[in-house]
């Protein structure tokens, strides 16, 4: 028996996932994670260092971490990929200045050999509000279709009418439990 | 108030549940460095802090505190401590006189119905000084008497300089019968928790809360 599959075995005992939500300053990232858990979202001030919620869900323990995204702070998220087994990115979708921006940070996650084995699901957040990209038009501005190193998918949501929230952290969560846990 | 202080061990269901590995404060309260596996084996409430206020190298202080029913929604309680002011005046000044401790001891008084919640959302929110902190990591007990009624083991990881963090734990409330909930609500201050905290596996703070449940009776 590997390593890893001693591991993967410890891991399901408790079915602890753990998911990392990054994205540029402003995309929304802690407004998603209190609305999904049913908190008041009037007074969010900017993050200037780690949100963490645990929860269970579906019975699977969840840790989900919400980092702050300002330039500033960008080069500690490396501190949190560790053991990640989900990244959560969050796109402003009212943001087209720094579409490219917004990329380039993603590309570069991707590239990073201890997110290997991460889920990518990808928020395009802040679709109530008119002029919203569509979902669509982020995956091609983001290339996402060259995306072959992980499982991903995109999905517009917003987070203050929690629209679509739900589904994507099942999916999200449902793509991780088959790659990692034996499903009973 | 029968504390428990002083009662022979060996009866409890707790000790008898972890008796293969278990230590004493006492034993604790010997060493140099306490580690995260030293309080797992803990059994009761301590007595004592096992580390001083200056063990805290990392300027972490705990800045707000907030518990919500989850099923409603409702904010049950929420405490902050106020930013330091612009002026100068430091309230250390004032403070320097009263108990060391006053700063890591906390009494709560809750109502009854707060025992018969489901699911509850405890955050704390924190800062952290001007150093970057490894694996910083939380073990906290709570006790009624000597009835282990949760515990929680979380690590943060890192924490960046400078920074202000916030965690909520979402969880269930313990399952309580009638009767214990009536002797929880008849006798104040015998619940009690322990919370310490660990930078790289050595402690660094001990904070120690105790609760009671006949507000309004």
């Amino acid at each position: 028996m590997g390593l890893l599959t001693i591991l993967k075995k410890m891991k399901q005992k408790e079915k602890e996932v753990r998911l990392l939500m990054l994205g540029l300053d402003n995309a929304g990232k802690t407004t998603i994670l209190k609305k999904f858990n049913g908190e008041d979202i009037d007074t969010i001030s900017p993050t200037l260092g780690f949100n963490i919620k645990t929860l269970e869900h579906r019975s699977f323990k969840l840790n989900i971490w919400d980092v702050g995204g300002q330039k500033s702070l960008r080069s500690y998220w490396r501190n949190y990929f560790e053991s990640t087994d989900g990244l959560i990115w969050v796109v402003d979708s009212l943001d087209r200045l720094r579409l490219q921006d917004c990329k380039q940070e993603l590309q570069s996650l991707l590239q990073e050999e201890r997110l290997a084995g991460a889920t990518l699901l990808v928020f395009a957040n802040k679709q109530d509000i008119p002029g919203a990209l569509t979902s669509e038009a982020i995956k091609e501005a983001m290339e996402l279709e060259n995306i072959q190193t992980h499982h991903w998918l995109i999905i517009g949501c917003s987070a203050v009418t929690g629209q679509n929230l739900l589904e994507g952290i099942d999916w999200i969560i449902d793509d991780i439990a088959s790659r990692i846990f034996t499903m009973d | 108030m029968s504390a428990s202080t002083g009662k022979k061990k060996g009866g409890g269901f707790l000790s008898r549940q972890a008796k293969s590995k278990t230590v004493t404060e006492e034993e604790l309260l010997k060493k140099d460095i306490i580690t995260p596996d030293d309080v797992l084996m803990l059994s009761k409430i301590t007595e004592n802090y096992l580390c001083p206020t200056e063990a805290n190298i990392y300027g972490i202080d705990f800045t707000r505190f907030k518990l919500r029913d989850i099923d409603s929604g409702t904010v049950l309680f929420e405490v902050a401590k106020p930013p330091p002011s612009d002026n100068g005046d430091d309230d250390n000044y004032d403070t320097e006189d009263l108990d060391p401790n006053a700063g890591r001891f906390v009494r709560y008084q809750f109502t009854p119905q707060f025992l018969k919640l489901k699911t509850v959302g405890a955050t704390v929110e924190f800062v952290v000084g001007d150093k970057p902190i490894n694996k910083f990591r939380m073990i906290e007990k709570h006790y009624f008497r000597e009835k282990l009624l949760k515990s929680f083991d979380f690590e943060f990881g890192f924490c960046i300089p400078n920074s202000k963090n916030t965690v909520e734990h979402i969880y269930e409330f313990p399952n309580l019968t009638p009767a214990e909930i009536q002797e929880m609500v008849d006798s104040p201050y015998d619940t009690r928790s322990d919370s310490f905290y660990f930078v790289e596996d050595k402690l660094i703070m001990h904070n120690k809360a105790d609760y009671a449940y006949n507000g309004g009776c």
